[in-house]
């Protein structure tokens, strides 16, 4: 049984999105005996040490074939199986685009699919890691629920719903160790359905993954300067809670922030939501530019993409002083 | 509770373990004490005595007594 407790939450923060992805998967069993996990050569960067230990019967390690890893997957799965299957999410999303689409999208096939290392967070290795498009391109295969937890807490809950939930799941996990807190302990949390954080009427700002934290830290910046900002936990990328975005209509300003490209993901999600109707606040579409970044550590892409608190504030107040 | 019966509680709640055999701990020396529960027993401490390790400390805490002495830089007296 996992205990939400502010310890816990702690060392799930320090262990990063993967360990606690590993920490939630040891519940998996208990919740369903058919349980099966599969990843591409990355069993300890998935933090499934201990899972490994304690269920080798459960984890197949299928070597850096992760299209091969998909199709046993899909077999798995067609078997039975409650199948979870890692990699990086680069890997996930781009290499395996073909057996996601033919597998889980078209075939239905209950697969859990891990995205690892979305985003910039393994910068260090490049453009081959970096994960600047998984998004766009899962958001484009029908059928695929995509959830993108804000920190090691709500892993561990997404986790969990993941496999309670019936049908292909992307699960995109972000940040490095020591992942910046949102949830100090146990929350609802629903597939489907945004959280709101904070509440202000000047700026609505809806942000997934690690950039939900990051947006709280930009709305108190901004609140010195009296500028009120509502922040939104967009946890599922797809389906979009579009309730929760048609709340945000009365803002002066609608900003949406992720830490992938500004094509095609959580901002396009939003502008198609509300393309249709005639009143609408301008929308802000903050993310990483729509080219590849060089090798480099975590904060310097986050700084180069304009993505750290200070710069997101920055971006949001030059945006509302054109439209107040 | 003295500081030093914090500490040592913090690992035998953590790992499992008696006391007799904390002095000579070290990570990895047993299952219990993988990465999982390095970090766990790192937010136990951070929580026992009101600190927030720096996350070079929390990768040098290699050991009972390492942790002791990196202890000290946070005013923890054992």
């Amino acid at each position: 049984m996992i205990a939400y407790t502010r310890a816990n939450t702690r060392a799930w923060s320090m262990l990063g999105s993967s360990g606690a992805f590993g920490v939630a998967a040891m519940e998996l069993p208990e919740l369903d005996s058919n349980v099966a996990i599969l990843t591409a050569d990355l069993a300890f960067f998935s933090g499934l040490d201990r899972f490994k230990a304690k269920y080798p019967e459960r984890l197949f390690n299928l070597g850096i074939a992760e299209q091969n890893m998909l199709g046993v997957a899909a077999g798995m799965a067609k078997e039975g199986l409650k199948v979870f299957a890692t990699t990086y999410a680069t890997f996930a999303s781009a290499r395996c685009c073909d057996q996601v689409r033919v597998n889980m999208g078209h075939m239905h096939a209950d697969i859990k699919l891990v995205g690892l290392a979305a985003g910039l967070s393994v910068g260090i290795l490049g453009a081959t890691h970096i994960s600047i498009e998984d998004v766009a391109i899962m958001r484009a295969i029908p059928n695929i629920t995509i959830v993108c937890p804000a920190d090691c807490t709500a892993t561990v809950k997404a986790t969990v719903a993941a496999a309670r939930h019936k049908g292909p799941v992307y699960l995109r996990l972000s940040g490095v160790q020591n992942n910046p807190t949102v949830y100090q302990g146990d929350f609802e949390f629903t597939i489907g359905k945004a959280i709101r954080l904070r509440e202000g009427g000047d700026i609505a700002i809806i942000a997934t993954g690690t950039m939900v934290h990051a947006a709280l830290e930009a709305a108190t910046l901004l609140a010195e300067r009296r500028i009120a900002c509502a922040v939104i936990d967009m946890h599922t990328i797809k389906p979009l809670d579009e309730a929760a975005v048609k709340e945000t209509l009365g803002a002066k300003l609608l900003v949406t922030i992720e830490e992938h490209s500004v094509k095609g993901g959580l901002g396009g999600a939003v502008s198609e939501c509300l393309a249709g109707l005639r009143q609408k606040p301008p929308q802000l579409v903050l993310g990483m530019a729509d080219s590849f970044n060089r090798p480099a550590d975590y904060p310097y892409l986050l700084e180069k993409n304009g993505l750290t608190p200070r710069q997101l504030a920055e971006s949001i107040r030059a945006s509302y002083e054109e439209v107040k | 509770m003295t500081n030093l019966e914090k500490y040592t509680k913090a690992f035998v709640d953590a790992f499992d373990v008696p006391p007799s055999e904390l002095p000579t701990l070290a990570y990895q020396a047993i299952p219990s004490w993988d990465s999982v529960g390095h970090m766990g027993l790192m937010a136990v401490l951070e929580e026992a005595f009101g600190i927030t390790l720096e996350i070079d400390d929390v990768i040098d805490f290699s050991s009972f007594a390492k942790g002791q002495e990196l202890l000290k830089k946070y005013s923890v007296e054992l």
